[in-house]
């Protein structure tokens, strides 16, 4: 998954630097980010054993 | 005020910079210091890339001349959310390492650890979208129109993240191997294992 993110945010890079379509930017980036949630959702196994 | 367009311009540059030098870093801790990075390190890795790719976008438009107000917006926006998305996985990091006697995760860099720094530029991050959307009024980022050494200056900063970004997508093929997640706590190269190398 986190190649997945990374090739996502590098070909989010150039597209960017090329200036190739905004469209594909904003979705490769926000896919980008919905994966980094998902995996940091997945990653979060327990609660913290805190009480504030 | 007429030099404030061009001070955006630059600043949206030390944004790109400031966060390849700290993804920089983190590849010498990895390399030099032996730290393999969790994987709660390389979510925030990511919320980094993404909140610099907002700023990258700006820098790239203003060049072209095909910056608007909207994409300005745009590109501040990606910003923030990539920032807000990284601070995210800082807290969680912070919190699972906050009982008196956890030595935390990695060795600490000037007195905090990484993680903890990294919650910092998150906030750095966020707060330079305030100020600057405040002062959108006043203008937005303009690059110079002449090809010269500023053009130079800015093509190099541009491909120096392209490249950290790049050598992140090669480091990652070697930490995570075949597998689908990185592990907890993770003490090797898991492609080179998984070889036999």
């Amino acid at each position: 998954m986190d190649i997945i993110i990374l090739a996502l945010l590098l070909t989010a890079v150039v597209l960017v630097v090329r200036g190739v379509s905004r469209t594909w930017v904003v979705v490769t980036w926000l896919l980008a980010l919905v994966l980094m949630l998902g995996l940091f959702r997945y990653h979060v196994t327990s609660p913290l054993d805190l009480s504030f | 005020m007429k030099s404030f367009p061009r001070l955006l311009f630059w600043a949206m540059h030390l944004w790109v910079l400031a966060y390849s030098a700290v993804m920089l870093g983190a590849f010498t801790i990895q390399f030099v210091g032996g730290e393999f990075p969790c994987p709660l390190c390389m979510l925030q890795r990511y919320g980094m890339i993404l909140s610099t790719i907002g700023a990258l976008w700006i820098i790239m438009q203003a060049r072209r001349g095909e910056l608007t107000a909207v994409r300005y917006a745009q590109g501040l926006g990606m910003g923030v959310l990539g920032a807000a998305a990284g601070a995210l996985v800082s807290v969680r990091q912070i919190l699972l390492h906050i009982k008196p006697g956890d030595p935390g995760y990695g060795e600490p860099v000037l007195g905090m650890h990484l993680y903890t720094w990294a919650l910092i530029t998150f906030y750095v991050v966020i707060l330079f979208v305030a100020v600057v959307s405040m002062l959108a009024p006043v203008g937005i980022p303009e690059a110079p129109t002449r090809a010269g050494a500023q053009r130079t200056i800015s093509t190099l900063i541009v491909g120096l993240f392209a490249l950290v970004v790049a050598a992140n997508v090669i480091a990652i093929i070697f930490l995570e191997g075949f597998a689908w997640v990185l592990p907890d706590d993770p003490t090797g190269y898991n492609l080179l294992d998984q070889l036999g190398l």
